[in-house]
């Protein structure tokens, strides 16, 4: 925060009651608290949150303040537990709503139903509350109820389908895919919302199903079906427009990637390859020409790229304006030097933890600018600094609250 | 108004975005990001060069016909915006443009990092001739840095974002998904961006600012936990094949193939772990849990215990025989019904069959007039209570907007416009 001055936030003053969990419900909050809500992440250690229970963990230990995977989504946010189960609870959480402007949350549809703490009762304490709700399918539908992960969501989304070669299994991308992906689109619906009701000071409920928001990010593949009846392959590391289109093995067993659409970047190729007499032949001359031949091409840069590091094959395309890269591992990320300049990584303290890295938005504000502030809360770390200055509970009550164990 | 011929898209007034304006001048890095915000009610004016924008180049093509108002691309990532010509090479198209940009509340642009000084459509040129205005500029790797001039395509982005690393396997080498997703994540982050900054205009004196998105970084983001268990553990997560990876650890593989396809199953399925005896019994119902049944097969899945290799391949071994006699949606429903999250791999066409999507009343029927057809779009990706999506109708043609946006937005006559057209602006 000290580095970037007075410059303003743009979700200053803005409060989140944030319910959600795992990887979805967590990173939609983050864009808030990146951007200066105080999101209050509320737990609870009778049903821990899945992700502080999976590593990484910080010196191998297995321990709820020490998950890395928990602490990237839930940097910049206050940590408060309370125990949803306990009339005292319930309670607690609807003078906390009152005083909010936002709700988040994933469980299974009906959960929060059967607590009394869904939005028709939330409304009730905080008539313009925006509250988002984004369980993998939605509300309603034969599969409301069905349970899963990031996972098995990139499968039934179609990314499995998409994902692989030709000739093997629908492998899908090797991440939790969509848990990274519909974050995005549940966080343009929600601050959208909030735009809406800065402007016109009403609130809403917003039912986000993170399987048709997945939907939206499958390019052109349902219109091949529902337009001209054809179903998008996985082509490997083809693609359909472009030749060379590739990743290719290197001597010191890293990977490039090149890509050629047009001419101009074909030439380039070429001269980065010093223009071997089979890129002259007439069918390699055009680009539509040389969709037919990618196998050939392939065979090709194959044998080039073995005498080469990815160092040297890559500085040969890119020098020749050839948009080209090389496959970066997660070690290389944090070495590299764009993201370093652009300070993507954002180094924060965290008591247990120490220095650790956490993602930033993929984007800079110029004027009001956002990024992690704050490492991620320990379990329960501010309950009783929030139940008392923010609610303003009296050290009777937090003690009753306490032992009823209303705060678990 | 003048008269709207069918299918044109309608102005939207009921999204939370109803009132703004939006004006495009994005690539494959940003027109999908301009047609969600024209979802939510903006009114998104296409701005194109008079030969058409590049991208109606971008197959496939509907029936294979190629032709600059049948790309899909540009029916899929531009239906709902209006069209205008404009030839910002020429002063006078410049002029044109910043009227535009002077009634606008935000301006998606994905030029090259200086490259739109050139034809006057920086983010500090912008800034000037509409303070309001926040200008989104996506590109490769964003504004500044030293790799901010590189060129970049959908599988750059992913190498470079560190996300292809992750899929793939150590015999076949990394691989990315067909349908390009950095360009997706980076479109889906940018909106984000888009909207944040409008709304900080409500607390910054109405101010618009520049909004500078990154595609790496877009990448960057999607790495899972892999950037973490680097930073924390030193190790290097990689492409798992049909496995997964777990902190740095290969696990078993997770997709099953059945009569019909496919099944997601993660972590063995729910075999192993505290709900194991109840996946054990459905497997023991048809005599097909093999060894699974003993009591020492029992007990050993019971807890959250990594397997050794060889009790892992038994155990795979069993899910996979299993599987393979039965259809997909049949596996699902039960695994499903016993406390297992698996699902389908789905392919698009089953997408659209879905079940649970035509429960949800999930699909969009888009009239495309203008070749007498009417065709299934993806639908609302939200419900919002109070300010619905809505599909605005079909992508525009080239310039189909002139008269209207030249002559009802910006109040230019009749002779203007003609006089517009003559000189080759529009």
């Amino acid at each position: 925060m000290a580095n970037k001055g007075s410059k303003p936030k743009p979700f200053e003053g803005l409060r989140v009651t944030d319910l959600s969990w795992v990887g979805v419900g967590p990173t939609v909050a983050k864009y808030l608290a990146d951007h200066g809500a105080e999101v209050i992440r509320v737990e609870s250690a009778t049903r821990m949150e899945t992700l502080r229970g999976a590593g990484p963990f910080t010196n191998n230990e297995p321990h709820y303040d020490n998950s890395g995977y928990f602490a990237n989504f839930n940097s910049s946010k206050l940590g408060v537990t309370i125990n949803l189960k306990t009339g005292k609870g319930k309670e607690l959480l609807k003078r906390l709503v009152a005083v909010s402007d936002v709700v988040t949350e994933s469980f299974t549809p009906g959960s929060l139903k059967k607590l009394g703490l869904d939005y028709e009762e939330l409304r009730k304490v905080r008539p313009d509350l925006v509250m988002i709700s984004m369980p993998l399918f939605g509300q309603t539908g034969p599969w409301a109820h069905y349970m899963g992960y990031g996972h098995v969501l990139q499968a039934a989304s179609g990314f499995n389908h998409l994902t692989g070669w030709p000739d093997g299994e629908p492998i899908g991308t090797g991440v939790a895919y969509t848990d990274f992906l519909v974050p995005h689109v549940g966080a343009l619906a929600l601050v959208a919302a909030l735009d809406y009701r800065r402007r016109t000071g009403k609130g809403q409920y917003i039912d986000f199903s993170q399987f048709e928001g997945a939907v939206h990010a499958l390019g052109t593949s349902i219109l091949e079906w529902t337009a001209n009846g054809r179903e998008a392959e996985r082509l490997g590391n083809r693609d359909p427009e472009a030749a060379p289109h590739g990743a290719y093995r290197c001597k010191d067993g890293r990977y490039v990637v090149i890509a050629c659409f047009t001419e101009q970047e074909w030439e380039g190729f070429r001269a980065a390859i010093g223009r071997p007499d089979w890129t002259d032949l007439e069918r390699m001359r055009r680009r539509w020409s040389r969709l037919n031949e990618q196998k050939e091409i392939d065979r090709h840069i194959d044998f080039w790229c073995r005498e080469r590091t990815a160092a040297q094959a890559y500085r040969a395309m890119r020098d020749n304006g050839v948009p080209s890269g090389i496959v970066k591992s997660p070690e290389e990320m944090h070495r590299d030097p764009q993201l370093k300049h652009r300070g993507h990584y954002a180094l924060l303290e965290h008591p247990t933890m120490g220095l650790r890295t956490y993602d930033s938005p993929a984007f800079r504000l110029s004027k009001t600018p956002g990024g992690p502030t704050k490492a991620a809360p320990l379990l329960g770390e501010d309950t009783e600094r929030v139940l008392k200055s923010t609610l303003g509970l009296s050290d009777e009550e937090f003690t009753e609250l306490l032992v009823e164990g209303a705060l678990e | 108004m003048t008269d709207r011929p069918d299918g044109v898209p309608l102005p939207h007034a009921d999204g939370p975005l109803a009132g703004y304006r939006v004006i495009d001048l994005a690539d494959e890095k940003g027109q999908l990001c301009a047609r969600l915000l024209a979802e939510l009610g903006a009114d998104v004016i296409k701005v194109e060069p008079r030969a058409g924008d590049r991208t109606r180049a971008n197959g496939p093509f509907f029936r294979d016909e190629v032709g600059r108002e049948s790309s899909l691309y540009w029916w899929a990532m531009n239906a709902g915006k209006r069209s205008v010509t404009c030839e910002m090479r020429l002063e006078a198209g410049r002029d044109l443009f910043h009227r535009l940009v002077a009634g606008a509340d935000a301006v998606i642009e994905t030029s090259a990092p200086g490259a739109a000084k050139d034809v006057c459509a920086d983010a500090r040129t912008l800034a000037k001739v509409n303070p309001g205005a926040v200008v989104v500029s996506i590109t490769n790797f964003g504004q500044t840095g030293p790799a901010r001039n590189l060129p970049a395509t959908d599988i750059v982005g992913s190498a470079m974002g560190g996300h292809m690393y992750l899929n793939g396997s150590d015999e076949r080498g990394p691989v990315r998904t067909t349908a390009p997703q950095a360009y997706a994540q980076v479109n889906l982050q940018a909106a984000v961006g888009a909207v944040i900054a409008l709304y900080a205009r409500g607390m910054n004196g109405g101010l618009g600012q520049h909004v500078d998105v990154s595609m790496q970084e877009s990448m960057a983001n999607a790495m899972d936990n892999a950037q973490q268990t680097w930073d924390i553990l030193q190790i290097n997560n990689r492409g798992p094949g049909s496995g997964r990876m777990v902190s740095g650890r290969e696990g078993p593989r997770y997709i099953y193939e059945t009569v019909d396809g496919w099944v997601a199953a993660l972590g063995l399925g729910g075999l192993i772990g505290p709900n194991s005896a109840v996946m054990i019994d459905w497997l023991d119902q048809t005599g097909e849990a093999g060894p699974l049944t003993s009591p020492h097969w029992r007990e050993r899945l019971s807890v959250v215990q990594p397997l050794e290799e060889g009790e892992q391949k038994q155990v795979v071994g069993v899910l996979q025989q299993f599987c393979r006699t039965r259809r997909k949606d049949d596996l699902v429903r039960e695994a499903q019904a016993r406390g297992a999250g698996w699902a389908p791999v789905y392919s698009p066409r089953e997408i659209v069959e879905s079940d649970q999507l035509a429960a949800r009343d999930y699909w969009v029927q888009v009239r495309h007039e203008d070749i007498g057809e009417t065709f299934v779009y993806p639908g609302a990706p939200w419900r919002l209570s109070g300010t619905p999506w809505k599909q605005r109708g079909r992508a525009p043609h080239v310039g189909e907007h002139n008269a209207e946006v030249y002559g009802d937005v910006l109040g230019l006559d009749a002779d203007e416009v003609a006089k517009l057209r003559r000189s080759m602006v529009i």
